[in-house]
C-alpha cells in the first residue's frame, strides 16, 4: 500500500532517493536543496541505501564526479539550486553531450546578485540549452512522481540523457504538504536495474572517453544528441503512461486544465499552477471561459502538442517565472515559436512575476485574468510584455 | 472565506513555532485530512516576529499562498499582541489560540475584539513546569484540540503525536510532550 | 592503404554511439598520419643490419617486422617494410639509423617526396 504522509518537499525528493538507490550521489549543500542530500545523507548513515555519497567541495566537482561515476557504469543522482548549478555550468553541458543519465533535483531559486534564497526560475531556465531533460512539478506529489520516472527516462537506450527535476524553492521544498509515497518495491520494479552504457571499467571492451572532437564529427554527434532529446518526448510519454498505470496518477507532457471550451487562457510553470487553478474554478463559477496550460515537460519542449492545444483559444498569457535579460521570458518564447504555425493563432503576451520569491496571491491571479479580458474585449494586447507586482509602474 | 480550513501562527524566531505548525499538520494528516504547513519564508533571527500557515482540507490543497482570513489565530508569543501583523484578515468568526497566563477577557480586551471565541492557555508555565524551559508548542496543540475539536480530537492528537514525537525525541521526551498536550488541553480558559 | 579507406570513411551521425565514447581501443591504428610526409624514407634491405633501431625510433610503428634468422642460425625479427600509410616523415629512422651514421653505406635513404 502507498504510504498517505505529510511531507516536506525535499523530504519527499530524498525518499524517491533512497527507493532509487543510486551507486554514487555527489553534492554540494547550497538552499533551498540542502535538506534534500540532509535527509538522504541519513539514509545512507542507517545503511538504507546502499549509495556512495560522495561530500565535494563544490558543485563543479560535485558535477565531475557525478560525470566520472557515471562513466564508470554507475546510477548516479545530485541536488542543487541556483548558484551551486551555475557554478555546474561546464559540467551540465558535458554530462549531456557525453549523454550520461545523471539524475539532478533542482530546487528553483534566484540567482544572484543581490543575493537571494527564494524561488524563482533563472537557474534553470538558465541552463534550459545544456541539455538537460527538464521536468517541472506543481507540487510535491509531482515532484516525486517526477523523480520516480527520471531514472527510466534517462536511462532508455534511446534517450541516455540527464534528467533535471524542478521544484519550487521553499513554497514546495520546505513546506510540509499532503502526499503519498508508493511502496519501495513497486518504486523498485517500476524503475528497474540501471544498465552500463559502454563503462570505462569494463575492461573486456576497453573504451575512451572524452576524446577531442573536431570539425569533422562534432555536428555529427550534436545531431545525435538532438535524436535523443526529440526520442525523450515520447520516451517521457510512454514512460509517463506506464507509471499512471502503474501507481493511478495521470501525467501527459503538459497539462490541460479546464482548457477545451477556454476563450482566455495562462501558460505557467511549477507552483503558481495551483493558485491558477484555484481562481480558474472561481471564475468558472462566474462563467468565464478561462483554463490553464501548466508545462511539464521543457525540455525538449512539446511544441505541436501545445500548439494544438491552444489553436482554439482567444487570448494566451504566458506567465514567465525568470528574465531573458533583453529579451522575453524563456517560456513566451517558446510558446510563441509553438504557436506561430498554429491555426487560428491566439492573441499572446508575456508577464514576469515573482522575481526572487515575490509573492503571487490569489487576487494577482484574478487581476491577470482581468487584464486578458480587457485586451480581449479590445481586440488587441496594449502591453506584450510587463512586470507583475514591481513597485514604481 | 477560503473553502480551506486555515492557521496563522504568530511567534518569534526560536520558539518552535514553524515545528509547531509542522507538527500539527503531521497530527492532522493523521485524521486523514490533505493538510500543509508552511513559514513566512526569510532569514530565522532569534526573537523576530515570524507567521507560519496550516491549510487543512477533505480534498487537496492546491495553494501555497500565505493565510489572509484565518479561522484560527495561534498567538504563541503574548508580547506581539499590540503588533498590526496579528489581526489582519481577522472576521467575526475567526477564533484565537493565546498563550498567556491572563484572562481571556483581559487579552480580547488587549486585543480589541468583540464577539469573537478568544482561548487562553498558560503554556510558557506549562512548559516550564515539564521541561525547565519555555517551549509552548505542545501545549500550543493540546489548546488547539480544545479550541478546534471538530479538526482534531485530543484522543487523536495525543496519538498521532506520540508518534510523531517518537521519530524525533528521546522516549522520556515523547511522553513529557504527551503530557505538555494534555495539560495544554486542560488549562484553556475561554470567556 | 586502400583495405583502410572504409574505416576512414566518415561517419553519417548515425552510426556513432552516444555521447563521442571511442568503443574501439587503440583506434590510432586507423589514423592516415602518411598524409603529413614531404620526405620518405626508403628501406634499403641489402645494407640493413636489422638491428631494429629504426623499429624502436619511430613514432609512429611503421616500421613492419617479420621473421627471420641470424647468419648463426638464431631466431630473430627483421624489419620487413615501411608502412606508408602511418609514415609522416619525421626523418628519425635515417637520423637514428647506424648504418647511416657509420657514412659508408646509407640503409634508410631520405629523398623528397615530389619526385
Amino acid at each position: 500500500m502507498p504510504k498517505t504522509i505529510a511531507i516536506t518537499g525535499n523530504g519527499a525528493m530524498a525518499e524517491a532517493m533512497r527507493q532509487i538507490n543510486p551507486d554514487v550521489v555527489a553534492a554540494f549543500p547550497i538552499t533551498p536543496s540542502t535538506q534534500v542530500i540532509e535527509d538522504f545523507a541519513k539514509f545512507v548513515s542507517d545503511g538504507k541505501v546502499d549509495t556512495e555519497l560522495i561530500t565535494v567541495e563544490s558543485e563543479h566537482s560535485a558535477m565531475s564526479a557525478c560525470i566520472g561515476a557515471s562513466v564508470a557504469g554507475g546510477r548516479v543522482m545530485t541536488a542543487t539550486s541556483s548558484n551551486g548549478m551555475a557554478l555546474m555550468w561546464e559540467m551540465l553541458y558535458i554530462a549531456a553531450s557525453m549523454r550520461q543519465p545523471v539524475l539532478m533535483t533542482l530546487v528553483n531559486r534566484a540567482m544572484s546578485a543581490p543575493i537571494n534564497i527564494h524561488c524563482d526560475h533563472g537557474d534553470s531556465m538558465g541552463a534550459r540549452d545544456a541539455g538537460w531533460i527538464q521536468l517541472y512539478a506543481e507540487n510535491h506529489q509531482e515532484a516525486y512522481d517526477n523523480m520516480i520516472m527520471a531514472p527510466v527516462i534517462a536511462e532508455n537506450m534511446d534517450v541516455r540523457l540527464p534528467v533535471m527535476v524542478c521544484m519550487d524553492g521553499f513554497l514546495i521544498s520546505h513546506s510540509v504538504e499532503t502526499m503519498q509515497i508508493e511502496e519501495d518495491g513497486k518504486v523498485r520494479d517500476f524503475i528497474g536495474e540501471h544498465t552500463a552504457l559502454n563503462s570505462i571499467l569494463d575492461f573486456d571492451n576497453p573504451v575512451s572517453w572524452g576524446a577531442l572532437d573536431l570539425q569533422d564529427y562534432y555536428i555529427e554527434h550534436r545531431r545525435g544528441q538532438q535524436e535523443a532529446m526529440n526520442n525523450a518526448a515520447a520516451v517521457v510519454a510512454d514512460v509517463s503512461k506506464r507509471f499512471g498505470d502503474q501507481f493511478g496518477r495521470k501525467y501527459e507532457l503538459f497539462e490541460s486544465y479546464r482548457l477545451d471550451d477556454a476563450d482566455r487562457v495562462v501558460v505557467a510553470i511549477n507552483s503558481v499552477a495551483g493558485e491558477i487553478k484555484e481562481v480558474i474554478d472561481e471564475l468558472r463559477e462566474q462563467g468565464e471561459k478561462v483554463g490553464l496550460l501548466k508545462i511539464r515537460m521543457f525540455r525538449p519542449f512539446p511544441y505541436t502538442g501545445i500548439a494544438k492545444a491552444l489553436s482554439g483559444c482567444k487570448i494566451v498569457t504566458v506567465m514567465d517565472r525568470s528574465t531573458s535579460m533583453g529579451a522575453f521570458g524563456p517560456l513566451f518564447g517558446e510558446i510563441s515559436n509553438a504557436l506561430y504555425a498554429a491555426d487560428n493563432r491566439p492573441l499572446i503576451y508575456n508577464r514576469t512575476y515573482g522575481l526572487g520569491g515575490r509573492e503571487m496571491l490569489l487576487d494577482d491571479i484574478k487581476d491577470v485574468f482581468a487584464e486578458s479580458k480587457e485586451y480581449l474585449d479590445n481586440g488587441k494586447v496594449e502591453k506584450i510584455f510587463d512586470i507583475l507586482n514591481v513597485r514604481g509602474a | 472565506m477560503s473553502k480551506y480550513f486555515e492557521i496563522r501562527w504568530h511567534g518569534r524566531g526560536g520558539q518552535g513555532t514553524v515545528t509547531g505548525a509542522k507538527s500539527l499538520a503531521e497530527a492532522v494528516q493523521g485524521t486523514g485530512k490533505h493538510v500543509s504547513a508552511f513559514p513566512d519564508y526569510g532569514p530565522e533571527r532569534r526573537g523576530a516576529p515570524l507567521r507560519a500557515f496550516n491549510r487543512f482540507s477533505d480534498g487537496n490543497i492546491r495553494i501555497h499562498t500565505p493565510v489572509l482570513e484565518p479561522n484560527v489565530i495561534m498567538i504563541v508569543d503574548p508580547t506581539l499582541i499590540g503588533t498590526k501583523p496579528l489581526l489582519s484578515g481577522v472576521n467575526d468568526n475567526t477564533i484565537f489560540v493565546v498563550n498567556t497566563e491572563k484572562k481571556p477577557a483581559e487579552i480580547k480586551k488587549a486585543l480589541g475584539l468583540d464577539g469573537q471565541t478568544l482561548y487562553t492557555v498558560p503554556a510558557n508555565s506549562i512548559s516550564y513546569r515539564l521541561f525547565k524551559r519555555e517551549i509552548p508548542n505542545s501545549a500550543m496543540m493540546g489548546a488547539f484540540a480544545k479550541a478546534c475539536p471538530e479538526i482534531i480530537s485530543l484522543e487523536m492528537l495525543t496519538k498521532e503525536a506520540r508518534h510523531i514525537f517518537s521519530h524525533l525525541l528521546a522516549e522520556h521526551l515523547v511522553e513529557k510532550n504527551i503530557e505538555a498536550i494534555k495539560c495544554g488541553y486542560d488549562e484553556v480558559q475561554t470567556v | 592503404m586502400s583495405d583502410k579507406s572504409d574505416k576512414y570513411r566518415l561517419k553519417n551521425w548515425q552510426e556513432l554511439p552516444p555521447g563521442g565514447v571511442i568503443t574501439e581501443g587503440g583506434n590510432a591504428a586507423d589514423y592516415e598520419t602518411g598524409t603529413w610526409r614531404t620526405w620518405r624514407p626508403v628501406w634499403k634491405e641489402e645494407n640493413c643490419i636489422h638491428c631494429l633501431t629504426c623499429w624502436v625510433f619511430c613514432p609512429e610503428e611503421a616500421f613492419l617486422l617479420k621473421d627471420g634468422k641470424t647468419a648463426s642460425g638464431k631466431d630473430r625479427k627483421e624489419i620487413k617494410e615501411i608502412d606508408y600509410f602511418y609514415c609522416k616523415g619525421c626523418g628519425l629512422c635515417v637520423k637514428e639509423c647506424p648504418v647511416n651514421k657509420k657514412g659508408k653505406k646509407v640503409a634508410v635513404e631520405f629523398i623528397r617526396e615530389e619526385t
